[in-house]
């Protein structure tokens, strides 16, 4: 059973501002994964920039795999100190894990992570050194299939300040609410996260009185998707690709409503077309026994596009009910996408006089190819 | 059962053409008049894609439509 290393997290401003002044990147390698998460001090833009620079800095040092120390004291000695009060504008946590699951954490100046291991929620056992002054954590450790790690920014430890407690939760206090939630639905690593959030807003008393982020992290199955869009060249193909999508392993996708036409007539099953909109410029969805999602085509593979253009890796993937909603988020949620495309020529949209760019399908196809590849997913595309 | 049936096209053409003002103003029709109609969406009604909006009413096609004109096809060929 093929594991993969799964991670997603949430930022929410300080009460007030549009920014938020902790910053995460996720680097996804061929054998590891790097994740950084930094607090630039105070709260708006200066703190999202400060962070914005140091976990930059760090995710692209990390990614070119210098040594650590060499990583370290560059980021130290490059840390911003602020003036007035005589310390560094930003905090800084990151890890590394690699294939063999052996997680290596540091950290400097931010609270201490979470392992979630049997059921109950520990702290990491730290070794302490110090470098250009600072004091830093280290963790080194094996992770589990079964575990689960959090990362969160001071805003988290400091929740309830402000609002309904006087001193905030402080450790235990996080600790024993993480503990809550995953034990509530341990595979759902995005519904521990977005009720963690809530929680933690509302010891704020939906007041937020500090940027706060809430990073998780663990390992599941991987998942497979396949997508089956326009009808193929020669019609003799019809029935061939039906059958391939059909009997493929995963989830499955059709998308534009002639080529659910053709997989309807080829397996003799019953279209439902849908009748809700639930976002004008997107056609509904429709519905066939055997496959997750039927949409329009090239209104709603466009729309996909940019959705995957706008997402950074980590996010928790877009709400929204509508077919590009619903299609952005299975692909967000599979770790290979296998493509079927045809690529007959719909007459019906020539007289569309649609514009170049808008109307080709396999130069959309690829272009989705291309930003799921961005983030690390196995694509693999078959034409017709 | 609704002796009446509408069904309208939302392929791609006809999303651009319109569709979408074709459903909702079925959907804000007159109450006594809505309950005798069955509602239905297609991919393609007739391959007549270069006259979109399309729909169909009691087993006619229709082409070319917009709101007004659709509740008047209603109103002249209800059952």
């Amino acid at each position: 059973m093929e594991l993969v290393f799964e991670e997603f997290y949430r930022s929410i401003p300080k009460a007030g501002e549009e920014v938020c002044g902790d910053n995460v990147e996720i680097i996804k390698k061929e054998d590891k994964t790097i994740v950084v998460l930094s607090d630039g001090l105070g709260s708006g833009i200066k703190a999202n920039i400060l962070s914005t620079l140091t976990s930059k800095i760090a995710s692209g040092l990390l990614e070119k795999e210098l040594p650590l120390n060499e990583i370290l004291s560059t980021i130290l000695a490059t840390l911003p100190v602020c003036e007035v009060r005589g310390i560094a504008y930003s905090t800084l946590a990151f890890l590394i894990i690699d294939q063999n699951q052996e997680l290596h954490l540091i950290e400097i100046d931010s609270p201490s992570a979470f392992l979630f291991r049997n059921n109950q929620v520990q702290k990491l056992n730290y070794s302490e050194f110090e470098l250009e002054g600072k004091k830093i954590k280290e963790a080194n450790f094996k992770f589990q299939k079964e575990d689960q790690l959090f990362l969160v920014s001071d805003g988290v430890t400091h929740a309830g300040i402000g609002g309904l407690l006087n001193f905030g939760l402080g450790w235990d206090g996080v600790a024993k609410e993480i503990e809550r939630t995953v034990k509530r639905k341990q595979n759902d690593l995005k519904y521990s996260i977005n009720k963690l959030v809530k929680v933690f807003n509302t010891f704020y008393g939906d007041q937020a009185g500090d940027d706060f982020t809430i990073i998780g992290m663990k390992y599941r199955k991987k998942r497979k998707l396949n997508i089956w869009s326009g009808p193929p060249l020669k019609e003799d193909d019809d029935s061939l690709l039906a059958q391939k999508i059909s009997a493929a392993d995963g989830k499955k996708i059709i998308s534009g409503g002639t080529t659910a036409q053709i997989a309807a007539r080829e397996l003799n099953r019953e279209l439902e077309p849908g009748l809700k909109y639930y976002d004008k410029d997107i056609p509904p969805t429709s519905r066939m026994e055997g496959f997750d999602l039927l949409t329009e085509g090239l209104l709603t593979l466009n729309k996909v596009l940019s959705l995957l253009k706008k997402y950074k890796p980590g996010q928790i993937p877009v709400d929204g009910r509508d077919g590009a909603s619903r299609f952005t988020r299975l692909l967000l949620e599979s770790d290979s996408v296998k493509f079927f495309v045809g690529r007959a020529v719909n007459e019906s949209h020539q007289s569309l006089n649609l514009p170049i760019n808008l109307g080709i399908r396999s130069q959309i196809i690829s272009q989705i190819a291309e930003q799921l590849r961005r983030i690390k997913k196995k694509v693999e595309i078959e034409w017709f | 059962m609704s002796k009446n049936t509408l069904k309208i096209c939302i392929g791609t053409p006809c999303h651009l053409m319109g569709a979408a003002d074709l459903l909702e103003a079925v959907e804000n029709l007159d109450y006594n008049l809505r309950k005798k109609i069955e509602l239905k969406t297609s991919h393609c009604i007739d391959n007549c894609c270069d006259k979109a909006p399309v729909a169909e009413f009691n087993g006619k096609v229709y082409q070319d439509l917009n709101p007004e004109k659709l509740y008047e096809i209603i109103n002249k060929n209800i059952r």
